[in-house]
């Protein structure tokens, strides 16, 4: 199996090279920027009160120290904000899914289209080992070079943010660290089942580029909202530290850095409900009457009875007092709506929850497992359709 | 088990290869038509037939790349699509195009086929290249297209089976390539004893290598026999009279579009046959086969 790893790196020589250089390259100048901005040596403390306008002139005579404290935040942000600096992220963010597409791709389909796959197929018998040789030699290549992005990319984060430990925060957390090795196996399986599937490199590059965009946009909301919500903690207390350092939250475990998006859940009486509840909550404690109009003789409470209201789902409840103080909203076709007419302390409660960021590990571990998952899934595809397939 | 009690019928049979009823169809057009077909061991034997007549379609339903539409097939009784590995375990395949990796240079080619087989022996394909004049650190994408063809031949020979496939592999090459591509597969059936199913549209190439003929046309078995009976009982006239006892096969525009017509002739005709008629040649027996399964005689003699 190792000469036929070599030989496969050694057949698609054009990919191996060029994703080598781009990914050392890329790992090189991570790093060379987590550099600049580190031998900078800005304190902690300058960076805050630059970030939040303290020492701004406008406020008052400061002190030479402090200028010199503004020199260094100045060039800091200033580096931060650069062009290179920003293509850097850029590529980073990338990277993986782009090295996995170029090497997943012409895996099968370029053996079919130059007509070398009737000869291998024919030597080897068996097509699944065949293709296990090639699916081990892009692993072997993708996975140490973006384990050294990744990495590379932790320490660039960490050179951004002084003050945050990129091992216990999820800023940036899906573009750096050891989830790039996953985001670019997932991409490179996804590629080489596409390319097994089509039997062309250059449609299978193209749909994967269009899969790969989608999945990759939509993977923050959809894991925050299918997966994530469920392993958050109630936020006990939250403390804006400063922008450098994010957030702080005193869960259950004790004070953490916290994922910066929030999970709003909402109860009724203690106990969870879901947005739809929610609203029927409200749909069915709001009373809702017509607004009277000149003309019109009828009282307010004679119009609260059932029926009056125009929303799904909704009714009144005649002869309930309004809540004091509670704004009245107007609602469409002339309807008003007060309310709700219960017990302030049954309203429902949303609750902000957060994921600590000593939970880092658990959390890329999980999203790793699924990335793996969603890549073994996309391989048995290929395994069973190369065994079916013709080889031209 | 079953596919090792298959191959051993086979051997105690003698037959490397046999068709049963084996259809093949692509849409509405069918390419394989219900053939049986008997390959003997250590026979070889030449496909001929012209371009769609099913030739490529029934190697590749041989090593399990096309599935069948009907019947069955073994290649040395182990049928390919149903137990694929063991059965192209035996099986040597050069395909119609020579299909090297174009970032890999001849000796990796060698070095791949044996990480792919398990029994290939690299040693005699680089003895055979060697012979051949070919540098084994030449890469493949510089390989002339006689070269190439060596090299899928070298590699075919290499894993040592027992029944060996070649589909077309003379139909690119000029006239010296072709020569020596015969020549080197002469010297390694004589060495190997293999049994070689060589299919081509050019008979007078396959012709010195071939100790069998079979004739496809339009997906059927035209003619299936030893190639010394396929020239022997095979006449050709200039007329409509035939010879006494023969049974016109087909008629075809010969040199100065004069009408030839072929005749197979029993053994036992009697002297007046010979008298009548021309001996025909291997290709004329191949055209007058191919004239009456198209039902036309357009076919001209080179």
């Amino acid at each position: 199996m190792r000469a036929r790893i070599i030989l496969t790196l050694k057949q698609h020589r054009f990919e191996t090279v060029a994703v080598t250089i781009v990914c050392v390259g890329l790992t090189l100048a991570a790093l060379i920027e987590a550099y600049r901005l580190n031998s900078l040596n800005v304190p902690l403390s300058c960076l805050q009160t630059y970030q939040f306008g303290y020492a701004d002139p406008s406020q008052g005579p400061i002190s030479a120290a402090q200028a010199h404290c503004n020199e260094l935040a100045k060039s800091f942000f200033d580096t931060k904000s650069s062009l290179d600096m920003s293509l850097v992220q850029l590529l980073l963010l990338f990277a993986p899914l782009l090295t996995g597409i170029v090497v997943g791709a012409p895996l099968v389909a370029r053996e079919i289209e130059q007509g070398t796959a009737p000869l291998s197929w024919a030597l080897s018998g068996s097509r699944r080992r065949w293709l296990l040789g090639k699916v081990l030699a892009g692993v072997v290549l993708l996975a140490p070079l973006m384990l050294a992005v990744g990495l590379a990319a932790n320490v660039l984060e960490g050179a951004l943010s002084p003050g945050l430990n990129p091992y216990a925060s999820f800023s940036n957390y899906l573009g750096r660290g050891v989830i790039d090795v996953f985001w670019a196996l997932a991409a490179f399986a996804g590629t080489f089942a596409l390319g097994t599937l089509l039997g062309r490199t250059m449609p299978a590059v193209v749909v994967a580029l269009v899969v790969c965009f989608f999945v990759r946009a939509a993977w923050d909301s959809g894991m925050s909202h299918f997966v994530l919500r469920s392993f958050a903690v109630e936020q006990v207390q939250q403390d804006q530290q400063n922008q450098q350092g994010g957030y702080v939250v005193y869960g259950p475990g004790g004070p953490a850095y916290a994922d910066m998006n929030l999970y709003y859940k909402t109860f009724i009486d203690g106990k969870e409900v879901t947005d739809a509840q929610r609203n029927d909550w409200y749909a069915q404690n709001m009373v809702c009457t017509p607004i009277p109009t000149p003309s019109d003789s009828t009282s307010p409470a004679e119009a609260g009875s059932p029926g009056a209201s125009n929303s799904p789902g909704a009714s009144s409840s005649p002869g309930a007092p309004a809540t004091p103080g509670y704004p009245t909203t107007v609602g469409n076709g002339g309807i008003a709506c007060q309310g709700p007419t219960v017990d302030p302390s049954h309203f429902p409660q949303q609750i902000p929850y957060v994921i600590p960021g000593s939970w880092y590990w658990q959390i890329v571990g999980l999203e790793s497992g699924i990335l793996l998952l969603g890549s073994l899934f996309c391989g048995a595809i290929a395994f069973v359709w190369v065994d079916r397939r013709r080889p031209y | 088990m079953a596919t090792d009690a298959g191959a051993l019928v086979a051997r105690a049979t003698g037959v490397a290869l046999q068709a049963h009823g084996l259809s093949k169809r692509f849409g509405k057009k069918t390419a394989l038509d219900a053939i049986d077909l008997t390959v003997p061991a250590g026979s070889v034997t030449a496909l001929v037939g012209p371009n769609g007549a099913g030739k490529t379609t029934l190697i590749r339903i041989c090593m399990a790349f096309e599935r069948p539409n009907g019947g069955r097939v073994e290649v040395d009784g182990v049928d390919p699509w149903k137990h694929r590995s063991e059965a192209l375990r035996g099986v040597g395949y050069v395909p119609q195009t020579p299909a090297v990796y174009r970032g890999l240079d001849v000796d990796d080619h060698l070095a791949m086929a044996r990480s792919l087989h398990s029994g290939f022996d690299a040693e005699y394909a680089r003895k055979r290249l060697n012979q051949l004049g070919i540098p084994l650190d030449q890469r493949a994408d510089t390989l002339s297209g006689g070269q190439a063809a060596q090299l899928g031949l070298a590699i075919a020979l290499g894993t040592r089976a027992k029944v060996l496939l070649l589909d077309e592999p003379l139909a690119n090459l000029d006239p010296l390539a072709r020569r020596e591509f015969i020549q080197v597969l002469i010297d390694a059936i004589r060495s190997d004893g293999s049994t070689v199913l060589l299919s081509s549209h050019i008979v007078t190439d396959v012709e010195e290598a071939c100790d069998r003929l079979v004739i496809l046309g339009a997906g059927k078995v035209l003619l299936d026999c030893p190639l010394e009976e396929a020239r022997q009982a095979h006449k050709l006239t200039d007329s409509k009279s035939p010879p006494p006892g023969g049974i016109a096969v087909g008629s075809f525009a010969g040199k100065g579009l004069t009408r030839l017509t072929l005749w197979r002739v029993p053994a036992d005709a009697g002297e007046g046959a010979a008298a009548a008629t021309e001996p025909a040649s291997l290709e004329e027996v191949v055209l007058g086969y191919l004239a009456a399964g198209r039902g036309t005689t357009g076919l001209q003699l080179n």
